[in-house]
């Protein structure tokens, strides 16, 4: 979970940089995060692929069939592999077309929030001074409103939707990454090359999209890759409260808030979207930390 | 140094003068109290009556600055569903709220410390690779169904602990593990990579080298290295248990400034919504302070930095 | 020997967390003398029985006595309040009450008619929220006070229904609150330290967590009480309300009907408060009316008998519910007016005739409808009821589109009439003749604009008789031809009536929950009687 350097990072400065590490254990650690992959990559095909793979409708309920157990404990059937949920909704089904609205939150989410964040992050950095002072209140001012209760209020005021969702978390996340990148442009711009720039004439949309972007390029990579999954746990548990993704639309966050009734009666109701969610963050967060140990172990603070 | 405490106070307070005038105009846009309060036979007449009575009629800038003059005097008005005044819910709720992070950061820290030392003590193995999957565990399950998990079998069937409420310091420990679960991760990740940071700088080496027994080089060494950004994460983790606690105060009927900023959204209650946002961040803001502060103690750099 | 040396330390630690981890009976609840109640909703959850809407009066009913009682099933009796007798003058516009002598505040002052005057003109007072407060205002010339035990109240119109909207079948007007008490600490502190005539004391409230109440020595109503303290706990999540009642912290607490087997099996006594409220759902009236198509009475037909009730009462409900057929038919006023419910007149599931009838209406492809979806107190099943319904509509064709939002941004819509057309719905608890005039006047009379869902001369013209009549006899017929009415046009869409399981730690005694309007009879379950 990615939290802000701020000072830390200052202090952090101050200590030994390790070498590169060239033991074969390292070389171990450089290897390619294989599962996570693996595993982010078999969702994003579900994901696309879903109007193929789906063995029935998700939204077709049928009240006579509700809470079917999987297609391994008695009562199950083949027709319902993983079991049908508290409306006989086809679990399958709802997994996978669910993918879809829960990578697809998570994805757009983060990438508005990391485009907006970064922008604000090198345009303070960058300009310094006033600027900076006015837009990091501001970043502080976001970055201590709760999200959740940000979301629960726009859910009141326009009611729950996925936009909803999308905007009440990236309005407040982008906060971090402004905080973030502002912080290495800082100690970018202390350095040789850009002033070397600057005196050849360079503007500064130039120094912004040439030298300061492409150097906290690494960051924004291992940032992104964390927040997707932290972006889906965050809207399980807007489901929960009533400000997540509504029905009838299948989202894995909403399948485990209706289900959680019955964690001992239909456990399948909420334990396999469960599953989904954990396989999914997991690799995601897997996948975060290794992209972090290897592009820059500086990061090691996010 | 009290120059770097003045400009910092500054900026904070110059943040909560923003965040006012968001939260007066958010809540506001979330609907009419009235609703709520009155009963279906209300005529207009009576809502016009109320909105008089509660202060709802007049002009948005006269409410705005009404609202953040009592404010500065500690006075967040009367709760309009409760109607008493907001500053007593808000005590009686803030201990709680800050008792359960306390509580649970203590959790994470102790689940933290070992994972983490044994992530780095035996960094590359599959000891290291366990014990960070362990952490990550936290940060991959919705906190809510965790929460209802733990409840249903370890409190319902098991019946070791409590379920709900407040009632004595094992109360403290579902709800403390749920929330603390889910900031492992990052304090792991911080105290093994700090650990390694120093396991291989020179020093070390060097130590290794003239034959100090190793264990202590562990511990002195590596461990009090860890420990200051730990210290500082600490501080930001902290106000991320504060304003996330929403879910695990609802699941564990626990009385909280989440539980109460909840009921306040759904009641339209615009008093207790400004109330507990502005509380929440003020915490944030009084965390980040000290944290700096601390900083700036130790490392006087800091202090004449920007 | 290093290695040992590591762990020994983290060894210590994982005890450490062990040893907090030890059972906690030593903090549990004090049982024995205490009663727990954990409920899912405390509704307004103010103690100022005049700020109350249409409220929970679980803890009211505990620390006041009303002016006029009630038995559990509503009707108004002489043990239960007050008032030991009352009686009408012959042209029923003097109401004559004889109150209790020797009952005391709890702050030791005794109850007199001033009180019982000070009480009812506040709960008709500008700051008065209380559900039928404007009737009343619009009901009551004067109250007299002639002597300490009796209290005359004058109505400007002739009436029979002063004694029940003073009464526990219905809100709070009928409270008698301590005019001293309030006269010299004010409404705030009242609000807070709330004082009344009733067999417990208010101990302590945290808002949003907890009621606390302690009993009086000896009460009238009940004798000596049987629990030394009941506490009333706000518990928002059912896994943990009845994680509560295993580990036998709560003694009593309301479950979802989804549940009730589990419980069962296991032993726990489960108390049903049976057709405790009707699951309705009703159309947003356009600024002018109805609006098309459901203001053709063969779509609002069609979209009736396109539910299956049985199927829905057996599978969302868990079966503890059972189909209904009246638009606004609360079962509980049927037997005060002679109502019958014949066969004839339940919904028939037919799809089929459903689409017949779409098509006659000339929407033979559907039409869009809009939806709102919302949880409500006491109806968990909200949301999965919506969608289910919605479910049914589709089958036959109209397009349903769900729409999520909480009751406060509905309720808007609905009284703003943003949204015509579009269905809502409430469990509308259920009560006797005069709380379902009441709720008739406020959602079927046009005069009543805002809240109004049913346009039509006919009912209005019955609902204005029975404000007017003092002949029981024809106050009853009238109800009846409303029903019917409502039943022949259809105007709105009544689904279950649904039971509501308390489930009750298997060392409770006998209890009656009875069928009394948002009371849940916890004094008779403490009574020493």
């Amino acid at each position: 979970m990615a939290i802000d350097p701020g000072t830390a990072e200052r202090a952090a400065g101050g200590l030994a940089v390790p070498e590169r590490d060239v033991t074969a254990a390292a070389a171990r650690r450089r290897r390619l995060p294989l599962l996570p992959l693996a595993i982010i990559g078999v969702f994003v095909l579900v994901a696309i692929l879903a109007p193929v793979l789906s063995p029935a409708d998700p939204l077709s309920q049928s009240l006579r069939n509700r809470f079917k157990p999987p297609v391994w404990m008695e009562g199950g059937s083949t027709a319902h592999l993983l079991g049908t949920d508290r409306l006989g909704r086809d679990i399958l089904s709802r997994i996978i077309w669910g993918s879809r609205v829960s990578l697809a939150a998570g994805v757009v989410t983060v990438l508005i929030a990391s485009a907006f964040g970064a922008a604000v992050g090198l345009v303070a950095g960058y300009y310094g001074g006033r600027t900076d002072a006015a837009l990091m209140r501001i970043t502080d001012a976001t970055m201590s409103f709760p999200v959740i209760l940000l979301a629960l209020i726009l859910a009141v005021t326009v009611g729950p939707s996925f936009t909803n969702v999308v905007v009440a978390i990236a309005v407040i996340l982008w906060a971090r990454y402004a905080r973030v990148i502002r912080g290495q442009v800082l100690t970018l711009m202390s350095l040789d090359f850009i002033a070397q720039a600057r005196i050849a004439g360079a503007g500064a949309w130039r120094i912004i999209t040439r030298h300061l972007l492409p150097n906290t390029l690494n960051t924004l990579v291992v940032l992104v890759t964390l927040q997707v999954g932290y972006v889906i746990i965050v809207e399980a548990s807007l489901s929960f409260l009533g400000a997540g993704i509504p029905p009838p639309t299948p989202a894995w966050g909403s399948m485990i808030a209706e289900g959680r009734e019955f964690v001992t009666s239909a456990w399948w109701a909420s334990a396999i979207p469960g599953l989904a969610i954990l396989a999914v963050v997991l690799a995601f967060n897997l996948l975060g930390d290794w992209l972090r140990d290897t592009l820059d172990p500086k990061l090691r603070q996010l | 140094m009290i120059r770097f405490i003045l400009s910092r106070l500054v900026q904070s307070l110059a943040a909560l003068a923003i965040l006012s005038v968001v939260v007066f105009v958010l809540a506001r846009t979330t609907g009419d109290p009235l609703h709520m309060i009155l009963p279906m036979s209300a005529t207009a007449e009576d809502y016009a009556n109320a909105r008089q009575y509660l202060g709802l009629d007049r002009p948005y800038i006269e409410q705005y600055f009404s609202f953040v003059g009592k404010a500065l005097t500690g006075d967040f008005g009367t709760s309009l569903r409760a109607r008493r005044p907001v500053m007593e819910l808000i005590q009686e709720r803030l201990p709680n709220s800050i008792r359960l992070a306390v509580f649970a950061m203590g959790v994470s820290l102790a689940f933290a410390f070992p994972l983490g030392i044994l992530a780095a003590v035996w960094k590359g193995t599959n000891l290291d690779r366990t014990a960070q999957v362990i952490a990550v565990l936290g940060q991959s399950l919705p906190t809510f169904w965790v929460a209802i998990v733990l409840v249903e079998f370890v409190a319902g069937r098991l019946q070791w602990l409590p379920a709900g409420g407040i009632s004595g310091w094992s109360s403290y420990v579902l709800p403390g593990f749920t929330l603390g679960w889910f900031v492992v991760a990052g304090l792991m990740r911080l105290l093994r990579s700090g650990m390694l940071e120093v396991l291989d700088s020179e020093y070390v080496k060097l130590a290794r080298v003239k034959g100090v027994v190793e264990h202590r080089v562990i511990w002195l060494h590596a461990l009090r290295n860890a420990l200051v950004p730990v210290v500082t994460f600490a501080g930001i983790y902290f106000s991320i248990l504060v304003t996330t606690a929403i879910v695990v105060e609802t699941v564990f009927a626990w009385p909280g400034l989440g539980r109460l900023a909840y009921d306040g959204i759904s009641s339209r209650d615009f008093p207790v919504i400004q109330a507990v946002v502005l509380t929440t961040a003020a915490i944030v803001a009084v965390v980040n302070l000290g944290v700096d502060c601390l900083y700036a103690l130790i490392d006087p750099r800091i202090r004449y930095a920007r | 020997m290093t290695r040992a040396k590591r762990i020994v330390p983290m060894l210590f630690m994982s005890l450490a967390l062990l040893a907090l981890a030890a059972p906690g009976a030593v903090w549990a609840q004090a049982k024995g003398g205490d009663l727990t109640v954990a409920l899912s909703s405390f509704s307004a959850e103010t103690l100022d029985p005049a700020l109350q809407g249409h409220n929970v009066k679980y803890y009211l009913s505990l620390m006041f006595d009303y002016l006029v009682g009630t038995t559990p099933d509503g009707q108004p009796t002489q043990q239960g309040g007050l008032a030991s007798k009352w009686e009408s003058s012959a042209d029923h516009k003097r109401w004559t009450f004889h109150l209790r002598k020797g009952v005391k505040f709890h702050t030791g002052d005794e109850m007199t008619s001033e009180d019982v005057k000070f009480s009812l003109q506040r709960a008709m007072g500008k700051r008065s929220t209380t559900g039928y407060a404007g009737p009343l205002r619009t009901l009551i010339q004067d109250i007299e006070t002639p002597a300490p035990d009796r209290v005359v109240i004058l109505t400007k119109e002739p009436t029979l229904i002063i004694p029940v909207y003073l009464s526990r079948a219905l809100s709070t007007e009928g409270m008698v609150l301590p005019k001293k008490y309030l006269e010299a600490n004010g409404d705030d502190v009242f609000a807070r330290k709330p004082v009344g005539t009733g067999p417990y004391k208010f101990v302590e409230q945290v808002v949003g967590s907890h009621i606390k109440l302690t009993a009086v020595d000896s009460h009238w109503r009940i004798g000596t009480p049987k629990y030394k303290n009941i506490t009333f706990k706000l518990v928002p999540e059912e896994t943990t309300r009845i994680a509560l009642l295993r580990r036998g912290e709560v003694d009593v607490t309301d479950i979802s009907r989804e549940r009730v087997k589990e419980l069962e099996k296991e032993g726990f006594p489960i108390h049903l408060r049976k057709d405790e409220a009707l699951v309705h759902m009703w159309f947003v009236l356009g600024p002018d009316g109805w609006v098309p198509p459901v203001k053709d009475k063969r779509v609002r037909e069609a979209l009736n008998i396109a539910i299956d009730r049985n199927e829905i009462a057996q599978s969302i409900f868990g079966g503890r519910a059972e189909p209904a057929a009246i638009p606004f038919g609360l079962s509980w006023s049927f037997k005060d007016v002679g109502f019958k419910v014949t066969p004839e007149m339940q919904y028939a599931y037919d799809p089929a005739r459903a689409k017949k009838l779409l098509a006659e209406a000339g929407v033979p492809n559907g039409f869009a409808l809009d939806m709102h979806a919302f949880q409500l107190p006491g109806f968990p099943e909200g949301k999965a009821f919506a969608e289910a319904v919605s479910g049914y509509w589709e089958k036959i064709g109209v397009k349903p589109k769900l729409i999520p939002v909480d009751y406060p941004a509905f309720r808007k819509l609905w009284i703003d009439r943003k949204a015509p057309g579009a269905t809502g719905y409430y469990n509308i608890a259920n009560r006797d003749w005069i709380g379902t005039y009441a709720l008739l006047e406020k959602q079927a009379y046009t005069p009543s604009k805002m809240t109004d869902t049913v346009a039509d001369t006919e009912v209005d013209g019955m609902i204005a008789q029975v404000m007017r009549q003092t002949d029981q006899q024809k106050i009853n017929s009238l109800m009846r031809n409303i029903f019917t009415r409502l039943r022949s046009e259809h105007y709105g869409v009544p689904v279950v009536y649904i039971h509501s399981p308390y489930a009750a730690s298997k060392k409770l005694g006998k209890w009656n929950p009875g069928s009394v309007m948002y009371d849940l009879y916890i004094d008779e379950l403490a009574s020493g009687k």
